[in-house]
């Protein structure tokens, strides 16, 4: 009955223990409180880059050079910053910074519809039969990694999940609810009239102005009865309210929205590309205090003409983004207490198609993972000779749930209750990377 | 086992573990325990069973002893008594429970202050340990235990390599984990104690679960024995359980009291087993009581209501425990009655010692019944009719008025739409438009309610031309069908035992299965993009996916229908659900009515009607659902009856006494307009309509069938995904975004400061600054304006450049307060 450690222990076994031991609710909520205050210590934020429609793992970080030309494609191993790991010819920038990260190179599930790969992969669980549903923001089934972070750790002025510049497929909260649902940016700040909806004042109300609106406003929404007589609904949007005004208020908070701050030559070095310009923001927002940065790069799904697509459009924005942001944030002292994610929702398959292109393959693919003191300039687990099947160390999407809640402190066996009662565990059967932890 | 780091936490804990120390320590049932400091005097005492039968060694009786008090008040002595046995050598106590000790009669005197009560006691056949079954005897204990729950050997896979059946719902293969799997050495018949089972469960090994069974307990002495006689599956043909009988059903309690809980099993065969040490229990309100693994109920120091349930092998009953709020105002104040629901009302909130709070003022009374009858706001013109109006009777027109709107139609159209998945990207523009087409005439003729969803559930057809059927395209196999229909408009939730039994529930997968096979044998077809067929092509069998053991087609809890094979099987459902004396149909739509209205289920969550949940007011439920039959199904006129009850008009305002209570309408409950209805509000506050894609100008978002429109307001408000028949996919939940939006969204200013909205109109009219105010409350709040917003708006229009700037920054606040975000 009484929890082992404080992770362990939701809200639901507090209030047992509570009213067992004669502990009032208040006191039952501080020693709450009091235990997710040590347990949650942890300044770790995470930037989680989703490649959107599946990265070729045999094309970038997993090269076959002795395969057959169908199956090892047009691109060329190249020796990179760690002598013994070889990426893509197509990551030039990259490859002179694979000491700063980890690539995983045995993942693997076995979903390769688009729909279900972002689920599996976005919350660490397969999509279950039945009422999966593929709409847009489609994970009605389980939490995804950045809803569970804005519900289970500490967070400060700016919203603790955010999206950049899309809602991500599957990145919503499911059953914890739309208040740990992502912020979403819903504009790319690569475009020069980039800006974030609602939280600058509206063209026409000057400082000044909105000042006696928000002071007016104040006035009007200032409760007149005891705080535990006013409704639960009233009480429950004031704090949304003040969390509002306080980003609206923080300057340091906005400052971090405004990405026309940086100087053009920071801006170039990350490259004026959606890729590059979302890695900056990234990086503003998890300075300021954001703890989940999820970033949509699209569109990767390359059916046909796959050398051309990677050549031409998507790896050069991409290999110019990832060093940038890993760069700037060491030169910043940043990367030790950030963790950086690149992943995607399966590769592709070993054998190109007769449009040229590579078709969608979750057997086996790679994705990196950098920062937050984990072991780097290493890759772990195998594939076999064509990059189709793991030979080695399989890693799930549950792993790499895993992996990350850890990294950021939080304790991925927790369990939570949905609306049905059903307990459900945030990551199910999946551990941590043990390679990645020195 | 336990970390605790900071010295803070170890001192809480301290106290914690005592204190489960000392609850434990009574647990085991010492002879008494120490006398409360207000000790209740006893008059007479009652016993529960009246005759005490052991048949069989391993037989056992809790009881349960109850007093009264000189005011004839009952409650739980069982632990307090002194329990003595006649006869000592045929049966003892352990606790308050009898054990058998040889065959013979003897009585228990059970004495408490002055009053004794005798109970015959009758041992029997004490020489032979009856013979155990597995799926009657051992699958309890495991259940019990927690062994095949979810989180442990029930997993899917299992945990290190033991995998049983999730809660127990398939015992021959679990019987085949434990006896023939893992190498024969899980059960063990020459040596019992060296068995993995015993071991590990007891801890001797190490077990990753940690201790779960007491050696020498009832528990482990069952399963030794069953090792012992070899592990049997059991008898064919034994009696089968059917039901659970809890003591007492339910009991008001003192706070800090405790009562305990007598679990009977009832067989097939008539006869009865205690099984109150083998169930297991959970506390719905785990504030108000508590429950232990021995059934013993503690209610906290906080007053409320708390259903326990008692779950048996996938029996459940539940028992309700009603903490009373203590120096209740005497004598109590008598609520005047509008209608039958105040009376129903007034007597729970007098048993609870809860007062209600005074009758709402005109102006809240009117904006409220505006938004929750047809989603729509009161016009500054309607506000100062109404409150100008002196006819006593205006209340109850309003009501009539509102029932009768166009608008109605448009809100109840969308509600249900919101329930029964009227979703474009499911169906396509033209499926859902004809859908939404069809669900508004329903609203507008005012068709029924059985009707309308007797042609639903059996509707066939082209999706393109008739939009009933478009219903089973959301749907598409015969279990999301299933599923769908017992939840929309049954309250059955059949989810959970689809793959096991439901863990607080009566169902089985032949129930879930069962349900299924009226819709097996659905079938569409394509009429090219976007548009179908749909019709069942004639009934088939149904069979379990594990076994392939074919189930029979039947309602749950009903029989299976005699004309399924001749034509649609649906009618035979249809008949069912809507006839008068189904259980469910009529009682979800009252408690749907009543949640709608007054913010809270009278069973929560609303669409879930399961025994455990019961309801917070019995006789009220009864009562409405009563009404939904009476009236022939007609919905409005059970609306009618709500909106005229004085209880839908309290004030939302609490009182001291009723502050803290959220289950027995003793003030209105504080709701946020719901996205569609927020979005309408700003638009008519502002004179502003918004503009959709493809729609008429003026159309209101209760109005649009497409719920995929492009809008972020609709969409940060939380408009219904459409994606589950449950009321839980529309969300009231604020957000940051949310309030950010409201205050800084460029689309909601341009809508303030609109040269052709409200503000400019009321500008160039010259009207006096006191007039515009008033107009601008009485739009917005639905009252003029008080102290509080007079002295806002003279800050704002001293401090503003221009008049029409101060009128926007007024309304820009307006928009913002509470007042206006939510339904008082």
């Amino acid at each position: 009955m009484l929890p082992g450690s404080c992770d362990g222990v939701d809200r639901r076994n507090f209030l047992r223990v509570g009213s067992i031991a004669g502990l009032s609710l208040a006191e039952a909520m501080r020693f709450e409180h009091l235990c997710a205050a040590e347990s949650k210590r942890n300044d770790i934020n995470c930037i989680f880059l989703f490649v959107l429609g599946g990265m070729p793992q045999q094309d970038m970080w997993d090269l076959k050079p002795d395969a057959p030309a169908e199956i090892r494609g047009d691109f060329r191993p190249i020796d990179t910053a760690v002598p013994g790991i070889q990426v893509s010819d197509v990551l030039p920038k990259i490859s002179r910074v694979t000491d700063k990260f980890s690539i995983l190179r045995s993942m693997t599930h076995g979903d390769s519809d688009h729909g279900r790969g972002f689920h599996i992969m976005m919350t660490g669980r397969k999509a279950g039969a039945g009422d999966f549903n593929t709409g847009p923001k489609n994970n009605n089934q389980h939490p995804s990694v950045g809803s569970m972070v804005a519900r289970l750790g500490e967070t400060g002025a700016l919203p603790p999940y955010i999206s950049v510049p899309n809602y991500l497929n599957s990145g919503g909260p499911s059953f914890l609810g739309p208040s740990y649902g992502p912020f979403v940016i819903e504009a790319d700040p690569a475009a020069p009239e980039f800006a974030v909806r609602d939280i600058a004042l509206p063209v026409g109300v000057t400082g000044d102005r909105s000042q006696r609106r928000r002071a007016a406003l104040r006035e009007i929404n200032r409760f007149e009865r005891r705080v535990e007589e006013v409704s639960r609904q009233e009480r429950a949007f004031d704090v949304f309210y003040k969390k509002a005004y306080n980003l609206m208020t923080s300057a340091a908070a906005k400052r971090a929205f405004d990405i026309s701050r940086e100087s053009d030559k920071v801006r170039d070095e990350y490259g004026m590309t959606s890729a590059g310009q979302c890695c900056l923001l990234a990086r503003r927002l998890v300075e300021a205090g954001c703890r989940f940065v999820s970033i949509e790069n699209g569109h990767w799904d390359t059916h046909r003409k796959n050398t051309y697509s990677l050549r031409e459009l998507l790896c050069p924005s991409f290999d110019q983004a990832v060093p940038a942001l890993l760069n700037d944030l060491e030169q910043r002292g940043l990367l030790e207490k950030t963790l950086v994610v690149v992943t995607t929702e399966f590769g592709r398959t070993p054998r190109i198609n007769e449009l040229k292109g590579r078709d969608h393959w979750p057997n086996a693919f790679s994705i990196l993972m950098a920062g937050a003191g984990l072991k780097v300039g290493q890759t772990v687990g195998a594939t076999d000779k064509q990059a189709g099947f793991v030979t080695d160390r399989p890693i799930t999407p549950a792993d790499m749930a895993a992996t990350i809640l850890r990294t950021l402190g939080i304790d991925h066996t927790k369990i939570m209750h949905t609306p049905l009662g059903r307990p459900v565990r945030l990551v199910d059967g999946g551990n941590p990377v043990t390679e990645l932890f020195a | 086992m336990l970390r605790w780091a900071a010295s803070t936490r170890a001192a809480v804990l301290t106290v914690m573990l005592s204190m489960v120390l000392i609850t434990s320590v009574t647990d085991a049932g010492e002879p008494a325990e120490k006398p409360p400091v207000n000790r209740r005097v006893v008059r007479s005492l009652s016993v529960l069973p009246t005759t005490i039968q052991l048949g069989g060694a391993n037989r056992i009786q809790q009881l349960l002893v109850t007093a009264r008090d000189p005011s004839g008040q009952a409650f739980d002595v069982t632990h307090r008594c002194d329990v003595t046995v006649a006869n000592t050598d045929l049966a003892l106590m352990r606790g308050a429970t009898v054990v058998g000790l040889a065959d013979g009669r003897t009585e228990l005197i059970i004495r408490c202050d002055a009053a004794t009560i005798r109970v015959p006691v009758i041992v029997e056949q004490y020489e032979t340990f009856p013979p155990v079954h597995f799926a009657n005897d051992v699958i309890p204990i495991l259940s019990k235990l927690g062994c095949n729950s979810g989180g442990c050997h029930g997993k899917q896979g299992g945990k290190n390599g033991f995998h049983l059946s999730v809660f127990g719902f398939d015992p021959k293969s679990d019987y085949a984990a434990l006896v023939k799997e893992g190498r024969g050495r899980r059960t063990f018949a020459a040596d019992p104690d060296s068995s993995l089972l015993l071991l590990k469960g007891t801890g001797r090994r190490p077990h990753g679960g940690g201790r779960r069974l007491v050696a020498d307990s009832t528990d482990y002495e069952l399963l030794h024995n069953w090792m012992q006689q070899g592990m049997p599956w059991g008898q064919q043909n034994v009696p089968t359980l059917t039901a659970i009988r809890v003591d007492p059903t339910d009991r008001v309690m003192l706070p800090n009291a405790k009562q305990q809980i007598l679990a009977t099993a009832i067989y097939s065969d008539g006869s009865q087993r205690d099984v109150t040490h083998a169930a297991a229990y959970s506390s719905n309100a785990t504030t108000v009581a508590e429950v232990d693994e021995s059934g013993r109920v503690a209610t906290g120091r906080l007053p409320g209501e708390a259903a326990i349930t008692v779950n048996y092998m996938g029996q459940v009953a539940a028992a309700l425990v009603l903490v009373p709020r203590p120096n209740a105002p005497n004598p109590y104040p008598n609520m005047p009655a509008n209608n039958r629901i105040d009376t129903l009302v007034s007597a729970k909130l007098q048993k609870m010692g809860i007062v209600p709070s005074a009758l709402t003022d005109d102006a809240t009374f009117l904006r409220r019944i505006y938004l929750d009858t047809i989603g729509t706001l009161p016009t500054a013109k309607e506000v100062r009719k109404f409150l100008t109006d002196n006819n006593p009777e205006k209340r109850k027109r309003v009501v009539d008025q509102l029932l009768d709107r166009d608008e109605f139609a448009d809100y109840w159209a969308l509600r249900w739409a919101d329930v029964l998945l009227v979703n474009r990207e499911t169906l396509g523009e033209r499926g859902a438009l004809e859908f939404h087409r069809w669900l508004r005439k329903q609203m507008a003729d005012d068709r029924p309610y059985d009707q309308w969803v007797r042609e639903l559930v059996t509707a066939s057809g082209s999706s393109g031309r008739y939009g009933p059927v478009n219903f089973y395209r959301a749907l598409p196999k015969a279990e999301d069908a299933a599923k769908a229909v017992s939840q929309a408009f049954l309250g059955i939730r059949l989810d959970c035992a689809q793959c096991h039994h439901h863990p607080f529930d009566q169902w089985g997968q032949r129930d879930f299965y069962g349900m299924v096979g009226f819709f097996n044998g659905m079938q569409r077809k394509s009429l090219g993009k976007d548009r179908e067929l749909v019709f069942h092509s004639g009934y088939r069998e149904t069979k379990l996916p594990l076994s392939g053991e074919v189930v029979p087609t039947r309602p749950p809890q009903g029989e299976q229908p005699q004309n399924l094979n001749s034509g649609d099987p649906r009618v035979q459902l249809a008949n069912w659900m809507t006839s008068r004396d189904n259980p469910w149909f009529a009682r979800l739509a009252a408690n749907r009515l009543w949640a709608h209205f007054l913010g809270r289920g009278l069973i929560d969550p609303v669409d879930d009607l399961r025994s455990t949940s019961p309801p917070t007011n019995e006789p009220l439920l009864a009562f409405l659902t009563q009404k939904v039959i009476a009236t022939e199904y007609d919905l409005k006129q059970v609306m009618r009856l709500i909106l005229n009850s004085r209880v839908y008009q309290l004030s939302s305002e609490p009182n001291a006494t009723n502050f803290d209570d959220e289950q027995n309408y003793s003030h209105y409950t504080v709701k946020r307009l719901p996205a569609e209805v927020l979005l309408d509000a700003v638009c008519q506050v502002t004179d502003v309509p918004e503009t959709y894609p493809g729609m008429p100008r003026g159309t209101r978002a209760i109005a649009l069938w497409d719920n995929r429109l492009p809008s972020y307001f609709l969409d940060t408000f939380g408009r219904s995904e459409r994606q589950s028949p449950c009321e839980c996919g529309k969300s009231n939940e604020p957000t940051m975004a949310q309030a950010l939006h409201l205050m800084n969204a460029p689309e909601i200013e341009a809508k303030i400061v609109n040269p052709r909205g409200r503000i400019a109109a009321l500008i160039d009219s010259n009207m006096p600054r006191k007039q515009l105010i008033e107009a601008l409350c009485l739009s917005a709040l639905g009252r003029p304006p008080g102290e509080k917003e007079r002295k806002i708006a003279a800050r704002l229009f001293a401090g503003e450049t221009s008049e029409q700037q101060a009128a926007e920054d007024f309304l820009w606040a307006l928009l913002n307060s509470y007042d206006f975000l939510f339904i008082h």
